[in-house]
């Protein structure tokens, strides 16, 4: 078994695990998960240190991938139609590698503030271990058909852990949430129907729904419905550029883009902090991650095409999520819509489509991943303590939570773009990029990236307001002396996980060739690609 | 030099820089008493001081130093990190390493007994090693890096009191208009970048750079197979002033700078006088090449109101902190001015002379502060211990404090024989050369630096006469007397040492002439023009025998009538003593417009965009409980309905099914009966 599938299946066979021990044990259950979850994260920290980043750059060559495993899984063979074939197909390039070292962090410290869950452990910690695999998987997937497996077995844990373990309005918020990304991956998998009668692996002659082969214009069928020589239409649109666009329309809800991120707010906000962890840490990058892999590489030609738009969306997003941020009493949706505002800048890096824009949206996610994290752990530590998080409830915090004040100062300095921080690097760069996508290549014009920089201010206009308003002046309390009492500072716990964070965000902002150099080749391939349409 | 001198240098300047990051980090992670720190700063400013001093040495007049590793690599595009010291950037890190190190010693007895005290030390050890970094390094965007970071540590020591409201509203306050500063500082970037694909300022801005071989032609703007068009040229210069004019608290961005004197005095002198300020002015000059006539014109008239606004604020303050502020801020537009009319190096002097005096002011107003708040405390008076209108006299109490403060005040001023002199004239009389080939209208520009230097003489004038001339207005209001004491002595020695440096041998040893100034020499730019010119002997001589007057004028308003012309129902003190109205209009139409902007935002988000979803939602469960309603009463309605009429059939029939013989016969007789009836019948017709 390589090295790959142990990164999937560890939490799963831990979780099943979980599932058969008797219940009067639950109070261990924790244990065995963060013991799964540690040797996934050593994995994948071995995984990256041995990850050749210029020689495996991926994209739409098998042998640039490392780690590949390649494994007949269903055969089918459907007589006059061809043999249906799906691959358990699995490796990893410098798009995908960074991802699995983020996904394994962020799940530890998911799992460090799941200590607070106190009711219905096996549940709860069986389905954080299948998500974690889902999770995993989707980053590994190299056939479409195992993707979308991977993709839509997220679903079922997050609407579960939303709706069991969240708050007030929770089945509001999980249903709102899992019908929202239904709908985008349902039209999903009519596209996939489509590419895989399109598509021919060139070696056996059958249909496929290998993604690389689908990168390949050699491999369309000709006269298929997605051959880029056919020029189809559907409904009045050229078939390619419909099918971007729904792929595109699905992996935005994931990311999210505005208008389609009402489902955001509410999920985090009803989510239990390790779920919210985990969205906002490594679900929203599944959306980025999809429009690299999947939307720009297959259908080139339709990204170029719709760059513009792209890239307007993108601005848009940075602008609307920031003023949103600006207008919140509530510390949760604050940090929920500066995701918005922070994962616009991945879209137009995205857009750009130069080294410099990519690399920075990569680094884009990467950061927002630890960053996001840290702010929603942080939300919670309050959350616990007195289950209250409207931002006038609370004055003076700095007096009495003098560690809890400096982590929040980090996170959010950091957040808000502070060089030597890792956020800094990514959005300047993919600011750069757009700014520079004029010049390069004619898709993006510079307006964008100006007003793009206006997130910027206003990411401090609202964290520092937020700082001013919770942490400084004369200690004040809605909760009085009770609240005083249990709003004690950061246990050695949190503190661990804190610091972790703020140490993976610093480093990657003072020496971001950690994250650059392994993914710079799979960056210029993708751009290669990209250009050849 | 050879290379290996080169890494030398390098390296003492790179420890230089490091050695406040080693505070910073060293205070901060290992715990102890809250009031840890001052002997390790202390001792780490100390050594930078004397590495920069080194560095200083090898440097000045020797060929630039310039070393750089590979940082990281984005595509094709390889960044570098380097260290670049030419005199510049020397002459700056000696003149950041000597103030800061004096105002770290200052402030060992001006902030004792404060709680929490570590996180003074450790965030001016950030301050300094982002200074230091901001001055040495080679990229443009490194040195953005640390233009941001010294933005953070001021924010973080001008929030140092953190539970007073005013302190955290100015700290966000100028980290925000400094955020938007830096805005256009990054568009500048992103123009440098598209254009030229480096970002490393001695390819790009040295004699010969990629800049100066960069051409207009045809109305665009072309490097090697680059173009844009040539209007990009003057955005990338005005978004770099912009930047600067964050930084250096210059028109329309200047309203933070008074607001941040919330901070320890010590912090305002260091950071918000003498060294971060000033940081716009260096930045203008390591990117000089890159502004065109246009953008130069915009940076004097620009420099040049600022300095008359600012100057007019400060004639009407009360506030012996704010006074300093807005000459501060006036002080830093005369060094704009003198970038934008090319006196490049006069800016850069000027610059390294204020930072003295103007450093000096500061700590002396804190010396007196101090002792008024000492004052304060001791009697548990209710007043305002930075308001000159309670001082006066106090030159009896604190001769030394009065003595360094009236030198820096002369300098201030231009007093020949003072730095101060030797700076600004030279500013004065570029600046009217620089008029002589300007168009009718822009000749104003000198004559408004004229007038802004009087000003500049009446108004310290004011506040050295109410603050220790005179006798202590504090005894009449209260009815008491009160003594003051002279600051403690670590604190007057860092106030002698300042004052030594108003004084002109440091800068010339020709008192009168700038141009014989080793500094001026040194940046290498000594203007063409010849002393023949007029101007050289009758500016000096207007400015001064005009100062002469104005401050013998206010010594007769605030000394010997003790009483000045009450002008505060005038329109205009109204407009000086509320800053031009500034703060307001920036509060009700930005502040609140943004503010109310995202609460609309926030609502159409929820009532439009969510609105819509939810709508969605509420149609989906709406067609479903319709369909539901056909499914009963129409599907499931025929389906019953026939299985209904069976039932009725079958109840009809079972009633057939008595069980009793004679029914069942008599049926059958019935039935056998009406067969033959109706077979008779039937066959009859």
């Amino acid at each position: 078994m390589s090295l790959l599938s142990l990164l999937i299946f560890i939490p799963l066979v831990a979780g099943l695990i979980i599932l058969l021990l008797p219940s009067i044990w639950q109070q261990h259950y924790k244990y065995l998960a963060l013991g799964a979850i540690v040797v996934q994260l050593l994995l994948s920290a071995y995984v990256y240190l041995n990850f050749d980043g210029s020689v495996y750059s991926g994209i739409d060559t098998q042998s640039k991938y490392q780690l590949v495993e390649r494994l007949p899984w269903i055969r089918l063979d459907l007589g006059s139609f061809g043999a249906l074939e799906i691959d358990y197909f699995l490796g990893i390039d410098g798009l995908s590698m960074p991802f699995l070292v983020l996904s394994s962090l962020v799940m530890l410290v998911a799992l460090i503030s799941s200590w607070e869950i106190k009711d219905n452990l096996k549940g709860f910690f069986a389905l954080f271990l299948l998500l974690d695999t889902a999770v995993m998987g989707v980053f590994c997937a190299l056939d479409f058909f195992l993707f979308y497996v991977f993709y839509e077995l997220m679903l079922l844990p997050l609407y579960f852990l939303i709706g069991m373990w969240g708050g007030i309005r929770r089945e509001y918020a999980a249903i709102k949430f899992f019908l929202y990304t239904l709908f985008g991956s349902v039209f999903m998998l009519l596209v996939i129907i489509g590419l895989y009668f399109s598509v021919t692996d060139p070696q056996t002659g059958n249909h496929t729904f290998n993604m690389l082969h689908m990168m390949n214009p050699d491999n369309y069928v000709q006269g298929s419905i997605f051959s880029a020589l056919a020029n189809q239409e559907l409904f009045g649109i050229p078939a390619r550029l419909l099918a971007f666009i729904v792929l595109f329309i699905a992996f935005a809800i994931k990311v999210p883009v505005v208008p389609l991120h009402t489902w955001l707010p509410d999920a985090h906000v009803e989510a239990p902090t390790p779920v919210s962890i985990i969205l906002a840490g490594i679900l929203l990058k599944i959306g980025g991650y999809g429009i690299l892999r999947i939307c720009f590489s297959i259908f080139p030609d339709a990204a170029i095409e719709s760059a513009w738009w792209l890239g307007l969306i993108g601005v848009v997003s940075i602008i609307y999520g920031a003023l949103n941020a600006l207008a919140q009493k509530d510390l949760k949706r604050l940090i929920a819509y500066s995701s918005v505002s922070h994962m616009g800048f991945v879209m137009l890096g995205i857009a750009s489509v130069t080294s410099e824009g990519i690399s920075g949206a990569m680094m884009q996610m990467i950061s927002h991943g630890f960053l996001s994290s840290m702010l929603f752990f942080l939300v919670g530590v309050i959350y616990t303590r007195v289950h209250d998080r409207q931002i006038p409830n609370f004055r003076g915090l700095a007096l009495i939570m003098p560690k809890y004040t400096t982590f929040v100062m980090i996170a959010f300095f950091a957040s808000l773009g502070l060089p030597g921080f890792s956020a800094f690097i990514a959005e300047a760069f993919s600011l750069i990029g757009a700014f520079n996508s004029e010049s390069i290549n004619g898709l993006l014009p510079r307006w964008m990236a100006v007003c793009g920089s206006l997130g910027m201010l206003l990411g401090a206009a609202y964290l520092l307001w937020t700082l001013q308003r919770m942490f400084f002046g004369k200690t004040r309390l809605w909760g009085g002396e009770d609240w005083r009492q249990k709003l004690t500072d950061l246990n050695g716990r949190e503190i661990f996980a804190l610091t972790s964070l703020s140490v993976m965000a610093l480093l990657l902002g003072i020496i971001p060739s950690l994250a650059f150099d392994k993914m710079n080749a799979s960056v210029l391939e993708l751009i290669r690609l990209v250009n050849l349409r | 030099m050879d290379t290996i001198t080169q890494e030398t240098t390098c390296i003492l300047a790179l420890v230089a820089t490091l050695m406040p990051l080693l505070s910073f980090a060293g205070i901060l992670l290992v715990p102890g008493r809250t009031d840890r720190g001052a002997f390790f700063s202390i001792l780490n400013i100390s050594f930078s001081l004397l590495l920069s001093v080194l560095v200083f040495i090898k440097v000045w007049d020797q060929p630039v130093v310039h070393q750089q590793l590979e940082w990281f690599t984005i595509g094709n595009w390889h960044f570098k990190a380097g260290i670049l010291i030419n005199n510049l950037s020397a002459l700056m890190l000696l003149l950041i390493s000597l103030i800061a190190a004096l105002v770290h010693i200052y402030s060992l007895k001006y902030m004792e007994g404060d709680p929490y005290l570590f996180r003074y030390w450790a965030y001016l050890g950030l301050f300094c090693f982002s200074m230091f970094g901001l001055v040495i390094t080679d990229s443009l965007l490194l040195l953005y890096m640390f233009w941001e970071l010294v933005g953070f540590s001021s924010y973080l020591l001008i929030g140092f009191w953190f539970t007073r409201k005013a302190a955290v509203q100015a700290n966000k306050k100028a980290f925000i208009m400094n955020r938007l500063g830096d805005l256009g500082f990054l568009t500048g970037i992103m123009i440098i970048f598209t254009q030229f694909q480096t970002l490393d300022i001695s390819l790009l801005f040295s004699e010969g750079g990629f800049v100066s071989h960069a051409t207009i032609q045809n109305g665009f703007w072309v490097f090697s197979s680059n173009k844009m068009p040539d209007i990009w040229l003057t955005i990338a210069g005005l978004a770099f002033f912009f930047g600067a004019a964050a930084k250096s608290a210059q028109f329309p961005l200047h309203t933070w700078l008074p607001d941040a004197m919330e901070g320890p005095t010590s912090v305002s002198s260091l950071i918000h006088a003498a060294t971060m300020v000033a940081a716009g002015v260096f930045l203008l000059g390591r990117i000089y090449p890159i502004f065109n006539s246009e953008v130069l014109l915009v940076i004097a008239v620009i420099g040049a109101f600022t300095a008359f606004m600012a100057a007019t604020i400060a004639l009407v303050q009360n506030d012996i902190k704010r006074i300093l502020a807005f000459s501060t801020i006036s002080q830093l537009g005369f060094m704009m001015l003198a970038m934008g009319v090319g006196a490049y190096g006069s800016a850069i002097f000027h610059l390294i002379t204020h930072a003295f005096f103007k450093c000096l002011l500061f700590l002396s107003a804190g010396a007196v502060i101090h002792e008024m708040h000492h004052l304060k405390e001791k009697y548990k008076l209710d007043i305002d211990h930075q308001d000159i209108r309670l001082m006066g006299g106090l030159r009896k109490f604190m001769p030394l404090t009065f003595i360094t403060m009236l030198l820096a005040a002369l300098a201030l001023i231009g007093i020949p024989g003072t730095s101060g002199y030797l700076s600004k004239d030279a500013i004065l009389i570029q600046a009217f050369e620089w008029s002589e080939g300007q168009a009718g209208f822009w000749k104003v520009i000198p004559y408004s630096a004229l007038i802004t230097s009087w000003l500049t003489a009446f108004y310290i004038s004011r506040l050295i006469f109410k603050v220790f001339f005179g006798r202590l207005r504090l005894n009449d209001i209260c009815g008491q007397t009160f003594s003051l004491h002279e600051a403690p002595k670590i604190m007057t020695y860092v106030l002698v040492a300042l004052a030594t440096f108003c004084l002109f041998p440091f800068f010339s040893f020709n008192p009168l002439h700038y141009e014989h100034s080793w500094i001026i020499e040194g940046l290498n730019v000594v203007s063409n023009i010849g002393r023949v010119n007029i101007y050289h002997t009758l500016i000096p001589a207007a400015v001064n025998l005009f100062a002469v007057l104005i401050i013998y004028l206010s010594f007769t308003w605030y000394v010997k009538r003790g009483k000045s012309p009450d002008l505060s129902n005038s329109a205009l003190f109204r407009f000086a003593e509320n800053q031009w109205y500034f703060d307001k209009i920036y509060q009700n139409s930005f502040v609140n417009g943004i503010l109310l902007l995202s609460r609309s935002v926030f609502a159409f988000d929820k009532a439009v965009v969510d609105g819509f979803v939810n709508l969605l939602g509420r149609a989906t469960v709406l067609i479903a409980g319709l369909s539901q309603w056909l499914d009963r009463r129409v599907v499931d309605g025929v389906v019953n309905g026939a299985g209904s009429v069976t039932k009725i059939i079958g109840n009809f029939a079972r009633h057939f099914q008595t069980g009793r013989l004679q029914h069942y016969l008599v049926t059958m007789l019935l039935i056998v009966l009406s067969f033959f009836i109706i077979k008779y019948f039937s066959q009859a017709i």
